[in-house]
């Protein structure tokens, strides 16, 4: 496969040399060449995947980069293991390292780390990434080079797969894949069969509020997600997740709730996207709310009282960030039962790997029930799918107080519920227009 | 002479090399992503020969703004607050350049020690440093309830409640540019008041003008390059700025143009917009320079015919 970049520039190089031969190679006729567009390059040939006849057939899906299909729940998809990417044979001795891994800071355990390089007497090198997009281009570059790459999601996997990025697993390294993760989590949607990716940690949207300074009982109320709406006693004490995707789908989910409809949170509906925008712009006038994912440090603080929240973040806050005095019982969440924001991101091998059987060990290592809860508990705050691991068994132990016990996910929840997945180019784009007008107020 | 004009030359070449490498090469870099594209990932795809050019996203900017999108929105509530805070910074900051040039005597080394110690420490630490001071149970908070300034900024509608100051408030966002960005206004204003001939004013009290009056007429006037000078030096950062509002307010309600382009190239599909927005806040900015380049000449013209 061409990479789009490549195409794009003979595509050009093409409308130029057109227009010279047109007008004479006359300067008037080089000027023509000048595009006027918004379209990306390779936008079209991407949409055109589908030829005449056979798009008459069929409904049109949304369709990702080169073509490729965009996995959703009902259109799952299984990518292909080809001849010049196999996965590395059974039974290799994991190699001396050092293991490089690419991943958001302070997402993995440094304790659990340390366990791992002395059980397997090699040193881990963790290099960090700010946001998805920035981990994805720097992989595409081709500068750097990991062993294995964590806190990507099925919304990247389609960008990984078009740039030829992932080694395939060998699954007779993860025994503890099957024997420990969610079944739906171990053969996901998004790569069926599990065959480049695993999942590490699970998580949801709600959202998180001060108990001891909210009046209302949030989850006890018809449709919770209303209770931004009717915050104006809280004003400059609100926020909501700095994240278009999240954001905009929460005025989406809400209005669903009213209707008593399941909403589709990847939709490519230009009215559906407009009107959670002006929904979402409405609370300015009503709460001023912060657009911020600092709530994990806000709300044990109470700089905020009522947050739209990943989970994750409310159970950290917990675990690492109330103040003296203040305790962790103050805060408590909510996340829907069903048509809400679920996510979960993955452990993924890097194409070029010098280590493939010490990553896979690393992986297999993670999944194991007690790193995996170790790595939660004493450091994330994120759920691994883990199929012992729950809030009961948490609240039992003292780690979590049950006003949280929703912030740990259920796999019957995450069933329920949708994952915000990658967009088209043109659905992307509404997405954006729409965040770029609320976020300027 | 000659000799010595290519010693200068040579001299010059460092600096004008690190210019062109650090500068201009990376200024080409955003014009060729503004009038380029981006692939289906996207990722920006540079268009380094001006004939290649795409005007798509920059058009599709400039017609934003035209009609009255977003980026008009945030581009009008920049240039009012960065209006606001030079304003500020020149009612706040001639009398403490006045003072130190004039009057601080032997303590104006002290003074401008003082004016300059803020520097030493990290923007972003000082602004979290107020975050702190400024919350709703914050030391800030208490004095500035305790003097009366919080009453009194809510009655002027300032401010939306009691202890309110970082729920994101215009007012504090203000206020905080002008906070970090006031030691350059000062210091060249500082350096112009410095340099005013003691003799001239003497001359204007001499033929009868009182000291307000002489004040208004030779002072100020000799000041106006210092005040231009500090008033470009600190517009033009606080034009880009983008971390002040995001620490003291975060509100949607009091993003500017920084924050529009922190969000383009930061994440999302549109990192070409963000660059398109880029070139539109330069060209901006460049009106403005040439505006203060002119002025500065015509003054020193006019200096040298007097």
């Amino acid at each position: 496969m061409e990479h789009p970049k490549e195409s794009g520039i003979s595509r050009r190089e093409l409308l130029r040399r057109s227009a010279g031969a047109a007008a004479g190679l006359s300067v008037a006729g080089v000027l023509t060449g000048c595009e006027n567009t918004t379209t990306p390059i390779g936008a079209e040939t991407a949409a055109g995947a589908t030829s005449g006849a056979a798009a008459e057939l069929v409904v049109p899906k949304p369709l990702g980069p080169a073509g490729l299909p965009l996995p959703r729940p009902d259109n799952s998809v299984t990518w292909a293991i080809t001849d010049e990417n196999k996965p590395i044979a059974d039974g290799v001795q994991p190699e001396a390292g050092p293991l490089r891994i690419f991943n958001y800071a302070d997402y993995i355990d440094p304790t659990t780390v340390k366990k791992f390089q002395k059980q397997f007497n090699t040193k881990v090198q963790i290099a960090t990434y700010n946001s998805a997009d920035e981990a994805v281009a720097k992989l595409a570059s081709r500068a750097v080079e990991f062993d294995l790459i964590m806190g990507l999601s099925g919304s990247n996997i389609v960008n990984l797969i078009a740039q030829k990025l992932l080694k395939p697993l060998n699954h007779s390294y993860l025994p503890n894949l099957e024997k420990n993760i969610w079944p739906e989590l171990a053969d996901p949607f998004y790569d069926r069969g599990a065959h480049y990716t695993v999942p590490y940690v699970v998580w949801m949207d709600g959202i998180g509020w001060r108990n001891d300074k909210v009046a209302q009982d949030v989850a006890a109320m018809d449709v919770p997600w209303d209770i931004f709406w009717e915050a104006q006693a809280y004003r400059g004490k609100v926020g909501i997740l700095d994240d278009r995707r999240d954001a905009l789908s929460m005025p989406m989910q809400r209005s669903a709730m009213h209707k008593g409809v399941r909403p589709d949170l990847n939709t490519e509906d230009a009215a559906l996207i407009q009107q959670a925008q002006r929904d979402l712009s409405e609370l300015g006038a009503i709460c001023n709310p912060k657009v911020t994912i600092t709530d994990y440090q806000t709300l044990p603080e109470g700089k905020t009282v009522l947050h739209h929240s990943w989970s994750g973040d409310l159970l950290g806050a917990a675990f690492y960030y109330m103040p003296k005095g203040v305790p962790p019982t103050v805060l408590s969440f909510w996340g829907p039962e069903s048509n809400g924001v679920v996510q979960n991101d993955f452990f993924c091998m890097g194409r070029t790997s010098k280590s493939p059987a010490l990553a896979h060990e690393f992986i297999n290592f993670f999944l194991d029930e007690k790193n995996a809860y170790n790595n939660f508990v004493n450091y994330t705050g994120y759920t691994p799918p883990q199929k012992n691991i729950d809030a009961d068994a948490l609240i039992k132990a003292g780690a979590i107080p049950k006003s949280l016990q929703q912030a740990v996910v259920r796999p019957d929840q995450f069933a329920a519920n949708q994952e915000l997945l990658q967009l088209s180019v043109k659905g992307q784009r509404l997405w954006d227009d729409a965040w770029s007008k609320f976020k300027a107020g | 002479m000659g000799g010595s004009r290519w010693t200068w030359r040579l001299l010059a070449l460092p600096g004008v090399v690190w210019l062109s490498l650090f500068f201009l090469v990376a200024f080409y870099a955003v014009v060729a992503v503004a009038f380029g594209n981006q692939d289906t990932l996207s990722q920006p795809v540079p268009f380094w020969n001006p004939l290649d050019w795409n005007v798509g996203y920059v058009w599709a900017t400039l017609k934003n703004v035209w009609h009255g999108g977003p980026f008009l929105t945030v581009s009008l509530r920049t240039i009012e607050f960065v209006a606001i805070a030079v304003l500020l910074s020149l009612v706040i900051g001639y009398p403490v350049a006045y003072f130190t040039a004039r009057h601080a005597g032997r303590w104006k080394g002290v003074v401008l020690l003082a004016l300059i110690l803020p520097l030493w420490i990290n923007y972003l630490m000082r602004m979290l440093a107020w975050i702190n001071l400024l919350a709703p149970d914050g030391i800030g908070t208490d004095v500035l309830h305790a003097v009366g300034i919080e009453k009194l900024f809510i009655s002027l509608g300032l401010l939306d409640q009691a202890g309110g100051w970082l729920s994101g408030q215009s007012t504090t966002v203000i206020l905080a540019l002008v906070y970090g960005y006031i030691p350059f206004f000062i210091l060249p204003l500082f350096v112009a008041i410095d340099r005013i001939d003691q003799r001239q004013i003497e001359a204007a009290r001499d033929l009868g003008a009182s000291p307000l009056s002489a004040f208004l007429r030779v002072t100020l006037p000799l000041s106006v390059p210092g005040i231009l000078a500090g008033a470009v030096l600190i517009s033009l950062p606080m034009f880009g700025d983008y971390y002040t509002a995001d620490l003291v307010s975060a509100s949607t309600r009091t993003n500017m143009i920084g924050n529009q382009i922190d969000e383009f190239m930061r994440q999302g599909s549109e990192k070409v917009t963000g660059a398109a927005l880029t070139l539109l806040l330069s060209a901006f900015l460049l009106i403005l320079m040439f505006y203060y380049l002119r002025t500065t000449r015509q003054a020193g013209t006019s200096a040298q015919t007097t």
